[in-house]
């Protein structure tokens, strides 16, 4: 409680200081805005003028869908590779390379195959999160504890049962801290491909704002960005913890 | 009915880890084997449950060679293994499950199995949410679960305290006291032996062959306070103590003053 206090006082001082600093000119309100500005600009943009809520609603959209296409695939391509270690050998040099490659490099192409719409933004994120769920899917499903399978052998239990009730429950975990991770990397793909360029979402915005030097309005979709990531990120811990209640 | 006749196996073409095992089970006989560590007890036990290749010798089970996930027997393991994502009643029914027993027996016999280990008023508990007695309890009730009229089981109570342990024997000897079961159980502890079994077949160290086979003619039913006073079961526990020195040094000084 004291803490809150102590941490709403700081944040509260920082930004009297930052508002005066930008006031006086002491540094050019060009480079760091004006925290009044700021709470306006989002204030107009959610409540008002709906700038943000509409940048930010494209933006969901596209990140959702990159996180569902790729988690659901790196799902199912992390239990193929388990179960037939064959398909793993072969497509691993090709998986690993393309993991290698730097995401955000893959965008000039995306757009040329997509054009300037949303899927060429979910693509960005896809594959990233696409990876990033494969490889903790794998890792999950190797994780699984050999007293479990020896069990499971002595009862003479089909292999469909054997992935069913032992080795699926076992990955939950690992997949789930996968699909975290993936969820906020699903985000960064699409805004990373809004900025590159774009027609919608809150990295056009960003840098359509930046561009034209509305410093206020930078740092206020920041803030939303970083709410929104946030919240994410609690969602998915909530239903986490929900669904791992056991452990 | 469990016959073993000449069984040897090594691994990897070493030397033996067991050699020239002859051991013949009766149906609902409780067996125990005991011997120093890595002499081969586990490699019996894995072979006759079919988890591995019978190499040299021949075993046989109800006449029938061994074979992972034959229904007439059960395998249990030392740790308990429960599923974490069950709860105790799911856990228990697991075995059965697999073996396609329908929902409502298997849910029925469950639910007395764990009364019977000492488990009512836990059905619902996580595996997180149950001490370490308490999770081998469970481990006990699903394997006595399963239909198998043959146990094998692979020390059980290796891993829990010394009052944990006698608490769980005791429970071990009513459950099969009512259920009657053919025992294999491999332990390190001599008074778990003679506590429970009809016979303790004592190993030599590696290569392990079978150096005596003691009856227990312990008067049933048994518990295991009781047999504390009982002078017959410490005379018991001194012979198998003794078979079991020999067969740790005895064996070997003898084969040196062969040679
Ligand atoms: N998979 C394996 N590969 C190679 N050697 C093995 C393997 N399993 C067991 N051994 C060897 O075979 C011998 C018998 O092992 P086993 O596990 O049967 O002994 P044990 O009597 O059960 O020992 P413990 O009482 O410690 O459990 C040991 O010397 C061990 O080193
Ligand atoms: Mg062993």
């Amino acid at each position: 409680m004291l803490i809150t206090l102590g941490r709403l006082f700081f944040l509260f001082v920082l930004c009297a200081l930052w508002e005066l600093v930008s006031i006086q000119q002491w540094i050019n309100p060009i480079f760091i805005g004006r925290p009044t500005q700021i709470v306006r600009f989002l204030f107009d943009g959610l409540f008002v003028n709906y700038e943000l809520v509409i940048q930010a609603y494209w933006t969901m959209v596209s990140t959702a869908a990159a996180f569902i296409l790729g988690s659901a695939f790196g799902i199912l391509f992390g239990f193929l590779f388990v179960t037939y270690p064959l398909v793993e050998k072969f497509l691993e040099p090709i998986f690993d390379g393309l993991n290698a490659l730097p995401r955000i490099a893959l965008a000039p192409l995306f757009l040329l195959w997509f054009g300037l719409g949303l899927a060429s933004k979910i693509a960005l994120g896809f594959s990233l999160t696409f990876f990033i769920v494969l490889s903790s899917t794998v890792a999950g499903a190797r994780s699984v504890n050999t007293d479990f399978l020896i069990l499971a052998k002595t009862l003479g239990a089909s292999p469909a049962s054997v992935f069913r009730k032992i080795t699926l429950p076992s990955a939950v975990p690992s997949i789930f801290s996968g699909l975290r991770l993936g969820l906020i990397y699903a985000l960064l793909g699409v805004i990373g491909g809004e900025i590159i360029a774009a027609e919608k979402g809150l990295g056009q915005l960003l840098s359509f704002l930046a561009g034209s030097f509305k410093t206020n309005g930078v740092f206020a979709v920041l803030i939303l960005l970083s709410f929104l990531g946030g919240l994410l990120t609690y969602l998915t811990s909530k239903i986490e913890a929900r669904l791992l209640r056991w452990r | 009915m469990i016959e073993i006749r000449g069984l040897s196996h090594r691994f990897g073409g070493e030397v033996f880890a067991v050699q020239n095992i002859d051991i013949s089970i009766a149906a609902g006989e409780f067996v125990s084997i005991v011997g120093p560590s890595g002499c081969g007890k586990t490699t019996v036990l894995n072979i006759v449950a079919g988890l591995l290749p019978t190499e040299q010798g021949e075993v046989a089970i109800n006449g029938t060679p061994p074979r992972a996930g034959r229904h007439d027997v059960a395998y249990m393991l030392a740790r308990d293994s429960l599923f974490p994502w069950c709860t105790a009643l799911t856990n228990t029914e697991f075995g059965a499950e697999i073996r396609a027993e329908p929902a409502e027996s298997r849910r029925r016999k469950a639910l007395a199995l764990l009364e019977a280990v000492g488990l009512k008023g836990f059905e619902d508990k996580l595996p997180k949410a149950l001490s370490h007695g308490m999770r081998q309890r469970v481990a006990l009730a699903r394997t006595f679960c399963l239909d198998s009229q043959i146990l094998l089981m692979d020390e059980p109570f290796g891993a829990l305290d010394a009052q944990t342990k006698l608490q769980l024997e005791d429970v071990l000897l009513q459950l099969w006291a009512s259920m009657r079961r053919t025992v294999i159980f491999i332990t390190h502890d001599l008074a778990e032996a003679v506590v429970l079994s009809d016979r303790v077949l004592v190993m030599s160290a590696r290569p392990g062959r079978v150096v005596a086979d003691i009856s227990i003619p312990l008067k049933r039913p048994r518990s295991v306070s009781d047999l504390q006073r009982d002078p017959h079961y410490h005379e018991l526990y001194a012979e198998v103590w003794e078979k079991l020195e020999e067969g740790m040094t005895g064996m070997n000084t003898r084969s040196i003053s062969l040679a």
